[in-house]
């Protein structure tokens, strides 16, 4: 399978530069996940990857050869469409094979990778049908299957799930992750869900504006975020931002700020001596507060709880905290009432700082 | 509940009776003056009762029956040949016409290139001229100037196979008329098969691009047979108006090559006008264009539930 590296690609439509020399490099049997808000630039990444779109500066090398200027047809790829993009004068088993009968392939190979796909998304009954008298899902996969007949060693995906009802997506979600690790290839998915990115991939690049933000696990992004972007796009709910400044009282470094007032550990206090006096954005995650009215002064916040919005097994409060909201993820148990000041603990490993200005995590 | 009441008003049913008296009832007229004889037609006595005939059609008909009718001393109508030069002039106007125009309005949809807002909306204004503005200039073009030299190579060629004096012109024949036809139909058809066009979701052509199809295969194996009803909508409309057209076949066509609307006029004189067989043959001449419709409607409706499906 095929490795895949971006080389400073940069796209622009007539003066407007819409991405910003992207450098990347997609190992081998990698589900890269591209993930980032509307107008990022990530579709447009994927479409110059598939050659959809031209390349106007930088290039892209599939196995080290370069490829920008290939037919998307010469350069081993399948794509998925966020429309599904089924051809409706086709039916299921036409759809499925129109690149192998484009290719010229024989026909018992053809109708034996037909049936072989089928099986493998479930869809043998419905080879017959034409897609429209299929539902979102099934389209889904005919979508799939379509790719997987190509056997290619590159697989593209444009936010395929993002027109599913929110179960179905669920099922699809977890359907590819299990086909992911089945057939071995490089996979490139595109996203603004950022839960499906977390649950795909084995790495995500984050994009905003045009640029690549972060790469990294899943895991890496969400503890260690680069900036205040990344920080506040990835985790459901989003983090928490109170703006602060960072002041050194009798040896110890406090970030304080309006109605809060808290002390750093040894790692974060030795990085943030460093920046003593400055201003910053501190960022907690809701689930990094703990509800807990013994808790240490220095080490909580006291918030004031506004909303609480129950989900189930968990409930997220909205408090005030001076004049900023604060989220708070907390067990549904929880004796929490509404227009309370409640303490909560913070998870000292869950502090992030980031430079107010550059917004860059300290 | 107010459509119930306009179904159930009575002046709803009248107006109805007075649109279908309204088309009908020409072609009913047609229809059974045709089975009547000259007096009978012009005396106007006899109503709706008469001895049917079948003699206007004979004469019609004359040279493709395989007998001969006692009425008849001398077969002056060669409605045969006139039927197969309407024939092959708006079927192979209809076919090029067709090619063509969903070509172009492909081009014009999904290419970028200068002026192409320019060409689109020329086309539709060139719609605007009327024919009858064309007559004259095309008249002479093809008399005079798009003429083979009947002493060139191809010219003389074409000349020796044929015979007869003079250049080999573009008028008179029936490729003169058919150029002319594809001309005026073009824009009306481009204009429609765009708008057909623009419909086709553009990822179902990147996704054909990805499956490996050239530029022609996409064209062809996807986009093709989407746009399939409004192909036979435009097979309609310009088979409708090769068929029909009188007034540029009456200028451009010769005596063997022309076409059954001019047939039915020639029927006219200053001595007499033949209103049986006229009548006779334009029942005749509505039979293929009715044909054609009920062919290429049924595309029209396979054509909409495969249309009916979101990419």
């Amino acid at each position: 399978m095929p490795t895949i590296r971006l080389e400073n690609l940069v796209k622009r439509y007539g003066n407007v530069e819409v991405l910003h020399g992207i450098e990347l490099e997609m190992a081998d049997n990698e589900f890269t996940v591209l993930v980032g808000p509307s107008g990022c630039g990530k579709s447009t990444t994927l479409r110059m990857i598939a050659g959809l779109e031209d390349v106007s500066e930088g290039e892209i090398y599939v196995d080290g050869k370069p490829v920008s200027h290939l037919e998307p047809k010469e350069r081993d790829l399948a794509m998925v469409f966020q429309d599904y993009a089924l051809y409706p004068h086709m039916n299921v088993a036409q759809n499925i094979s129109f690149a192998l009968r484009l290719a010229k392939r024989p026909k018992s190979e053809i109708n034996a990778k037909v049936r072989e796909v089928a099986d493998m998304v479930g869809l043998t009954e419905f080879l017959g049908r034409k897609p429209g008298a299929l539902s979102g899902g099934q389209r889904q996969r005919v979508a799939m299957a379509r790719a997987l007949a190509k056997d290619s060693g590159i697989f593209l995906f444009d936010e395929p799930l993002s027109n599913l009802d929110a179960k179905l997506r669920g099922q699809m979600r977890a359907e590819l992750a299990l086909m992911s690790q089945r057939v071995q290839k490089n996979m490139i998915y595109v996203t603004h869900d950022q839960i499906e990115a977390m649950t795909l991939a084995d790495r995500i690049v984050v994009m905003h504006g045009g640029h690549i933000q972060q790469q990294g696990t899943p895991e890496e992004l969400f503890k260690r975020p680069v900036n205040k972007f990344v920080a506040g796009f990835m985790g459901m709910p989003p983090m928490n931002f109170l703006d602060g400044q960072i002041e050194e009282q009798g040896g110890e470094i406090f970030v304080t700020g309006d109605g809060f007032k808290l002390k750093l550990d040894d790692a974060k206090a030795n990085t943030a001596r460093m920046h003593s006096d400055r201003a910053v954005t501190l960022g907690i995650r809701p689930s990094d507060l703990n509800f807990d009215n013994d808790a240490d002064p220095e080490r909580a916040l006291t918030l004031d709880v506004q909303v609480s919005e129950y989900v189930g097994a968990q409930s997220v409060l909205l408090c005030k905290c001076g004049g900023a909201q604060v989220m708070v993820e907390v067990n549904s148990e929880s004796p929490v009432a509404l227009g309370q000041r409640l303490t909560f603990g913070v998870n000292p490993r869950g502090i992030h700082l980031f430079d107010r200005t550059s917004e860059r995590a300290l | 509940m107010s459509s119930q009441n306009t179904r159930t008003n009575p002046a709803f049913y009248a107006v109805i009776a007075l649109l279908v008296f309204m088309s009908v009832g020409p072609v009913i007229l047609m229809f059974m003056n045709s089975f009547k004889l000259d007096v009978d037609i012009i005396s106007g006595t006899s109503g709706l009762i008469f001895l049917p005939t079948i003699q206007n059609y004979e004469k019609a008909l004359c040279d493709v029956l395989w007998y001969e009718p006692d009425h008849i001393d001398f077969c002056s109508l060669k409605f045969g040949g006139a039927f197969i030069n309407s024939l092959i002039i708006a079927l192979v106007s209809t076919v090029l016409t067709l090619v063509i125009g969903c070509m172009s309005a492909y081009a014009l949809v999904r290419f970028r290139f200068m002026g192409r807002d320019t060409v689109s909306l020329t086309t539709l204004m060139v719609r605007m001229v009327p024919p009858a503005v064309l007559l004259v200039p095309v008249f002479g073009l093809w008399n005079n100037e798009f003429c083979l030299d009947r002493d060139g190579l191809i010219g003389g060629a074409i000349r020796d196979t044929f015979g007869g004096r003079g250049d080999v012109c573009l008028a008179g024949t029936h490729s003169g008329i058919i150029l002319i036809y594809v001309a005026m139909n073009l824009p009306f058809v481009i204009w429609i098969l765009q708008s057909f066009i623009v419909q086709v979701p553009r990822s179902l052509e990147e996704a054909a691009r990805v499956d490996g199809a050239g530029p022609f295969q996409v064209f062809f194996k996807v986009v093709l047979p989407l746009i399939k009803p409004g192909l036979a909508a435009a097979a309609i409309f310009t088979f409708r108006i090769a068929w029909n057209e009188y007034l540029l076949a009456s200028a451009l066509s010769d005596r063997d090559t022309k076409t059954v609307p001019i047939l039915i006029v020639n029927n006219m004189s200053e001595f007499n006008v033949e209103w049986g067989v006229i009548m006779a043959t334009g029942m005749l001449l509505a039979i293929p264009p009715i044909i054609f419709t009920l062919l290429a409607s049924r595309q029209i409706i396979t054509g909409m539930t495969a249309g009916a499906v979101k990419g």
